[in-house]
């Protein structure tokens, strides 16, 4: 099912809703290489029958099994847990973070565990934060319900690492320590698939918010 | 003042010994009738009562029975008889005990005013099981080069309250920046006497006067909890060293400690004693942390290993890249900014062309110069018939005072130059740094040479007068910015004995983190320009040179390094700040 088509429809509303507002707001579909549209909220309806009752509390179980893979994402980053972040993907999933890309869950171990961790990658993301425009995240759920698209603004703490390998920087990386941290406004793209009864993030880009 | 015994090996030197949880169990034997004390055991608990719950941690409810005989239950086990001992500090207590047939023991601060109670779970046997259950989440394997550590403490920290059948109070002891910074002489009741400096919200100094003579201060990893504003609970456990975990109140109304001391010593000797001891502040530096952040909510404890993580050369890889892999200032393609070169000053390029003469006293380098150009030199002993060449960079660190490094290569070990030369004298310092010692070959070695130098158009150079060591920095704080950016990469110098040095590197917040320590060397150039240098033993192997302007709070210096990526010598360059200043002069250096 192409999910854009399904706007005006009640099954629209089970498989679309807005991340940050929860189930009871509908979302538009959003394309994953482009910009995001504003939502158009609409009243929530009632279902008519048990089936769809049943249908969209697990649309709803979906989302928010969605969205707690991003917080679990966004937790894990700020605590340096790499290797239970590469966990969160699946076995061919794609990442894509400021310049540094990774494909397939051992390939994005490593970019994590070694790169982010040593501090050989040229610029890291650090932190996330919810920002101004989070009214629009949305998660677009596929038809079958086994694959969903989703964006999340956010602002991003990116890390420039230190250079050199003499002992006083050895001893900053192991505290975490940076050349320089900024913080970029930007929104993550994000497709999940989901394996068995979990859903697991298949593709997840960054890009900058261009003003 | 105690009398000095020097220890023949530093800590760091020593080979302690690996053993079995066997052999950790049968020296801990001792240890179920509670720690030693050098008075008569301390009463204040006989016959009473207490229930200890602490958050997501065990409970504990004791019945002291005598002043050295307890029972307790563990989260309503079994009740278990073991000795114990306990000293009173204000309204807090302190009680130590192990748990019979266990390598596990409690040490419990006992705050009877506010209900509360910090508790430090200690285990013996323990860092194999934690190292390798840290390796499975990280995918990586256990490390395990300076053995299993079965002697080495490992500890758990919770906070609780003490149940008395009341309502329970939600304040808890906490985490803790309060005692960054200050310096602390203790003299305790069996006549140790140490400085201990607590730099770091995770670590600490200390220099035990009596035990190791003082020549060498020496950093764990250590933790800070916080009664009120004046009584806090220091702890640390010595974990490249012996191992041993040292836990006391600190009083800084009356001065006074209260402590434990549980662990074995060199001799693989159980070593579990109470202590007390009466303190004098040495000095109060400056911290770093934005306002308001009082540390409480400090997190894990890193420790820092950096025995456990030498990278070990054999004597073929060591000579390999010292021969076939050594690189002065990228060649010549200069140092760039990298590592501690950040704010490396302007070159110096005004000697070439020029010719020097260089000696030293008492059979030290004596050394003749070609400055081919900006960057390339040729040298040779004085009296040897060949030049050879090598890469160069000079700085003036003080208006004409210029200082200089290069390779000598014309014998292995492998050693480097690094001249301090002053044109308004004809003093010169020679710091030669050597590839190897005789515990690793991919470390530094140094030594030190004072003589004058000649060249046209400089000054006629003393006869008698020359650069010298000096005990003026000894006590002196400065933090070193090496690396642009914010935070960048900085470090705090601690100038802790004419003998040593330790640094500090900062936590993202700016509170004090990792720290280590290293044999340091100090001689004076001019009023407030020194020569500063230390070797990273038992860490990295690199020897540091700077040359530090007090007044310019500038420096200009070089890094000598050989490791599995090749022999390095490069530029140190970095902002200072003063960070203050301990009174420990009289503490250290020559005592009788």
């Amino acid at each position: 099912m192409d999910a854009s088509n399904a706007n005006t429809s009640r099954r629209a509303f089970f498989l679309n809703g807005g991340a940050a507002l929860g189930a009871g707001v509908t979302a538009t579909g959003v394309s994953l290489a482009g910009t995001a549209q504003v939502p158009q909220q609409q009243p929530p309806s009632q279902p008519a029958t048990d089936v769809e009752a049943r249908e969209q509390l697990a649309c709803a179980q979906d989302r928010e099994a969605i969205r707690q893979l991003h917080y679990r994402f966004v937790q894990l980053i700020e605590q340096r847990n790499y290797e239970a972040v590469a966990e969160l993907f699946d076995a061919q999933a794609t990442l894509a973070l400021s310049g540094e890309s990774a494909s397939g869950r051992a390939g994005i171990a490593h970019l994590l565990s070694v790169g982010y961790r040593e501090q050989t990658v040229a610029a890291l993301h650090e932190a996330y934060r919810g920002n101004a425009r989070q009214h629009q995240d949305c998660i677009t759920l596929e038809a079958n319900r086994l694959g969903a698209r989703a964006l999340w603004h956010v602002d991003v703490a990116i890390g420039t690492p230190l250079q050199g390998d003499c002992t006083a920087a050895q001893m900053a990386r192991l505290q975490g320590l940076l050349a320089e941290r900024r913080w970029e406004a930007g929104r993550l793209q994000a497709r999940y698939v989901k394996r068995g009864e979990d859903w697991k993030l298949a593709v997840l880009e960054y890009h900058p918010h261009i003003t | 003042m105690s009398r000095r015994n020097y220890q023949p090996l530093p800590l760091h030197r020593m080979n302690w010994s690996d053993l079995s949880e066997d052999q950790v169990a049968q020296a801990l034997q001792p240890a179920i009738s509670g720690p030693t004390a050098p008075s008569s055991p301390s009463a204040v608990l006989t016959g009473q009562r207490l229930k200890i719950i602490t958050d997501d941690g065990p409970t504990l409810e004791y019945d002291f029975r005598t002043a050295r005989d307890l029972t307790l239950s563990e989260n309503g086990g079994p009740a278990i008889a073991t000795g114990y001992g306990a000293l009173p500090s204000r309204n807090l207590v302190l009680i130590s005990h192990m748990i019979p047939g266990t390598q596990r023991g409690y040490n419990l601060v006992v705050d009877t005013h506010h209900g509360l109670a910090t508790v430090f779970e200690v285990s013996f046997s323990e860092y194999a099981k934690q190292e390798t259950a840290a390796a499975e989440a990280a995918k990586r394997a256990p490390q395990f080069r300076m053995g299993r550590r079965n002697r080495e403490v490992m500890r758990q920290v919770w906070f609780g309250v003490v149940d008395d059948g009341r309502s329970k109070p939600a304040e808890r002891h906490v985490w803790t920046n309060r005692l960054e910074g200050k310096g602390i002489h203790w003299t305790q009741d069996d006549g140790t006497e140490l400085l201990e400096f607590y730099l770091s919200i995770i670590s600490s100094n200390f220099n035990e006067l009596t035990r190791t003579g003082g020549e060498l201060t020496f950093c764990s990893p250590s933790d800070y909890v916080m009664i009120d504003d004046h009584q806090f609970i220091y702890s640390r456990i010595e974990s490249e060293f012996s191992g041993a975990f040292t836990l006391q109140v600190i009083d800084l109304f009356n001065m006074t400690q209260k402590g434990v001391r549980l662990g074995l010593t060199e001799k693989d000797l159980l070593e579990y004693r109470l202590f007390t001891g009466n303190g004098k502040i040495t000095g109060q530096i400056a911290t770093f942390e934005v306002f308001g952040n009082n540390a409480d909510t400090r997190g894990a404890r890193r420790v820092y290993r950096p025995i456990e993580t030498f990278e070990i050369m054999t004597d073929a890889e060591a000579r390999e890249q010292a021969i076939n892999n050594a690189h002065a200032f990228g060649d010549g393609a200069g140092s760039g900014s990298s590592n501690m070169g950040g704010y490396k000053s302007e070159r110096v390029t005004k000697f070439a062309g020029r010719k020097m003469v260089v000696r030293t006293d008492n059979g030290g380098p004596a050394l003749d110069y070609d400055f081919v150009d900006d960057k390339k030199l040729r040298w040779r002993y004085s009296g040897d018939a060949d030049w050879r060449e090598a890469w160069y960079e000079m700085y003036e660190p003080d208006e004409d005072l210029f200082f200089f490094a290069h390779f000598l290569d014309a014998e292995y070990p492998r050693s480097c130059a690094m001249v301090a030369f002053d044109m308004k004298n004809g003093l010169t310092t020679v710091v030669k740094g050597t590839t190897g010692t005789p515990y690793r070959n991919n470390e530094t070695s140094v030594s030190h040479h004072f003589g004058t130098f000649q060249t046209a158009g400089g000054p006629t150079p003393p006869l008698y007068v020359r650069h010298g060591w000096t005990d003026e920095m000894v006590g002196e704080c400065v933090t070193w910015n090496y690396q642009r950016g914010n935070p960048g990469l900085t470090s705090m110098h601690f100038y802790t004995t004419p003998q040593s040095y330790s640094w500090v590197i900062f936590n993202p917040d700016g509170s004090g983190g990792m720290q280590w320590s290293s044999p340091g060397w100090y001689s004076k150039l001019r009023d407030g320009v020194y020569i500063m240098a230390w070797i990273e033993e038992a860490c990295n192997g690199t020897l540091g040179v700077i040359c530090y302007n007090s007044r310019t709070m500038h420096d200009a210096g070089f890094g000598y390094h050989l490791g599995t990526r090749g022999l390095t010598l490069n530029v140190i360059g970095a902002r200072a700040r003063h960070a203050g200043r301990f009174n420990i002069q009289q503490y250290v250096g020559i005592q009788a």
